[in-house]
């Protein structure tokens, strides 16, 4: 219970401080959207399989941005008088569901972008949907993490870029593949997502698991 | 002493490599003489000279290093 | 004085008896091409043939096209050109025993010194029309019988690959020492986050120094293998793409040490980086295999050679290379590891 309080008022905190930094937002907001446009720009037409790729390189550089501040924005005095009242699992798990949310928000706004744009060739919107979900949660959870290891260096946004980008192959790849059955004919057989989403959701368990057990070490000062 | 000699190296190298290259028939046809034992024999090339590169990293550090301690003493 | 370092003394000796036996045991005779590779059936029809390793000269050869165990057809005559040179000469009846219109054939030579040795889908033999009551009279049952075995230790032949099988010792233990070193890594990253013992940390950057350079050794020797039996250096294939995302995580890693001044918070980040990036990488074993098929042997992924890879003669050469070049990158590896702690008491001292 004192955990889901402290989550609580952890994600409270976080959304006050991304009000009262609002260009941060409207930057990532912005990338997005000038990236769609460089897309459609640059392709006219896109055929279905490179709209969903393109669609998810797109989503992939944004949540890298994007989850870059979440330990860095911080200045380490205040960081420190939150922390020693707080749990560090909380700190994680609190940070790691706030990225969640904003992933999804980012992710359902580029779909909406960029399907404005560039077409929409879903025809199934279940396992876009699903792979939007779990997708944006194992990228907020690896992202989370690696941006608390890199937090302390001097050019923590490249470091961040360089450590995440390999990391995330394994639910990028899956992502996309996931994704790609949404573009199958409704009127076809059911889909199989089933081994997909398994899949998924067993990457995002084990990075969560990794995140909690290793995230006490990096926190102890 | 090992700057001296590993950049002249690294230039011979590199003029040795375009050589190797350039006719990429002939080249190709080596490779597939006598069953192809060539690419076994480029393959444990390959493992000699990456590691004999790995050794001239190493030496460069303890000389460094050596460097360091004779300043010191 | 021995008693300590019995083990480097015994990696070298490994690598010897792997260098030696890995390269001097021959390959077993096979047989390279046959000329030509699809005729039309019912005519006698003159085949060239060239051997590898073989000894044609003044011994009794038979040979043979096999399309299953009861429809098999005999050469004769057989003229023996030189060592490595036949020609062969069969009567292909006018009709096939199967409903197809092409049917391919199985070359099978077989010789008292050579032993037998075979090339499949050796010839493509189509025929007009189809008629399987005059075909089973014009196929009369015959069993191929009384095969030699090529006495003596070899290495199998393999058509694509030839003399490069022998790449399997040099190349893939490569591959082999690169995990293992990344997972010694893992360990010391562990016990360093346990213990707070500063030599741990540097043992684990030494090892997963050592195992970059197998890593980039592996996929070096991989390409130039590669382009001469699958056609390119690079062919997106599972492993080299693993391989090279282990590579870019591992990189990363040491972009990580650079970053960080003080040694206490860099060894404390970049063991937490090792171990959760050993944990996000196995996904990779489960995923990657998912999506494409390999080129390489052992279905998709499966870091296991498949039995029919790796022959017992070659088993004994091949894990004892594996051993041999983990041993190597230890050795390595420690040597990196004692450079780095006097620099460590060096830093301190001053």
């Amino acid at each position: 219970m004192q955990l889901i309080r402290e989550i609580a008022f952890l994600l409270h905190k976080e959304w006050t401080l991304e009000l009262r930094q609002k260009y941060a937002l409207g930057g990532i907001l912005l990338y997005v959207l000038s990236t769609v446009y460089v897309v459609y720009i640059s392709f006219v037409k896109i055929d279905p399989d490179h709209w969903n790729t393109l669609f998810w390189i797109i989503i992939l550089f944004a949540s890298v941005n994007a989850v870059t501040r979440s330990f860095t924005q911080e200045h380490s005095s205040r960081q420190l008088y939150y922390y020693t009242l707080a749990n560090p699992i909380a700190v994680l798990l609190a940070k790691i569901l706030y990225n969640f949310l904003l992933l999804v928000f980012l992710s359902l706004l580029t779909l909406g972008a960029y399907s404005l744009v560039a077409g929409y060739p879903i025809r199934q919107l279940t396992p876009f949907i699903w792979a939007i979900a779990l997708g944006s949660l194992g990228f907020s959870i690896a992202l989370t993490f690696v941006s608390a290891i890199a937090s302390k260096a001097s050019n923590a946004s490249t470091l961040m870029a360089i450590l995440s980008l390999p990391l995330l192959i394994p639910i990028l790849a899956t992502v996309i593949r996931l994704a790609k059955t949404g573009f199958i004919p409704r009127a076809g057989v059911e889909v199989p997502i089933k081994g997909d989403l398994y899949i998924l959701a067993g990457i995002d368990m084990l990075l969560l698991g990794a995140a909690l057990i290793l995230f006490s070490f990096l926190w102890r000062e | 002493m090992s700057k001296r000699i590993f950049l002249p190296a690294l230039f011979l190298i590199a003029a040795f490599l375009p050589g190797m290259a350039q006719g990429s028939d002939t080249s190709a046809d080596f490779m597939r003489s006598m069953g192809k034992m060539y690419v076994v024999v480029t393959a444990i090339g390959i493992i000699f000279l990456g590691i004999v590169v790995f050794l001239i990293f190493l030496d460069r550090k303890l000389t460094k290093l050596e460097k360091q301690t004779k300043q010191n003493d | 004085m021995i008693k300590k370092h019995f083990w480097k003394a015994l990696a070298v000796l490994i690598l010897l008896y792997t260098f030696i036996a890995g390269l001097l045991v021959p390959l077993k005779p096979g047989i390279v091409e046959m000329d030509p590779r699809t005729v039309q059936s019912g005519r006698n029809i003159s085949f060239k043939v060239k051997g590898y390793n073989t000894h044609y000269m003044n011994s009794d050869i038979r040979a043979w096209l096999k399309m299953d165990e009861d429809h098999v057809l005999a050469a004769s005559p057989i003229l023996i050109q030189n060592d490595r040179d036949l020609k062969l000469i069969f009567g292909i009846p006018p009709f096939l025993p199967t409903t197809d219109k092409t049917q391919n054939f199985t070359l099978i030579i077989d010789s008292p010194v050579d032993g037998v040795h075979l090339l499949p889908n050796a010839v493509f033999v189509s025929q007009d029309s189809v008629n399987l009551a005059l075909a089973s009279l014009q196929w009369p049952p015959e069993r191929i019988t009384d095969l030699h075995e090529k006495a003596g230790i070899t290495f199998p032949f393999r058509n694509i690959l030839a003399e490069t099988i022998r790449n399997i010792y040099f190349h893939v233990p490569m591959w082999f020492a690169m995990i293992l070193l990344f997972l010694g890594a893992v360990i010391y990253s562990g016990r360093f986050l346990w213990k707070k013992n500063m030599q741990d940390d540097q043992r684990a950057a030494s090892m997963i120094r050592t195992g970059v350079l197998f890593g980039i050794l592996g996929l070096l020797t991989g390409a130039v293998w590669a382009k001469n039996t699958w056609g390119a250096y690079w062919s997106g294939d599972i492993k080299q793409n693993m391989t090279a995302i282990c590579l870019l995580i591992y990189l990363a890693y040491f972009v990580l040490r650079q970053a960080y001044e003080d040694p206490d918070h860099r060894a404390r980040v970049s063991a937490v980086y090792a171990l959760f990036a050993f944990f996000a990488m196995i996904p990779l074993l489960f995923v990657i295999p998912r999506l494409t098929d390999s080129l390489h042997p052992g279905n998709g992924g499966n870091p296991a050679l498949g039995g029919e890879d790796l022959d017992n003669t070659m088993r004994l050469v091949f894990y004892p290379a594996v051993f041999g070049w983990f041993l190597m990158g230890l050795w390595i590896a420690q040597l990196n590891f004692r450079i780095e702690r006097l620099r460590e008491r060096r830093l301190e001292e001053e």
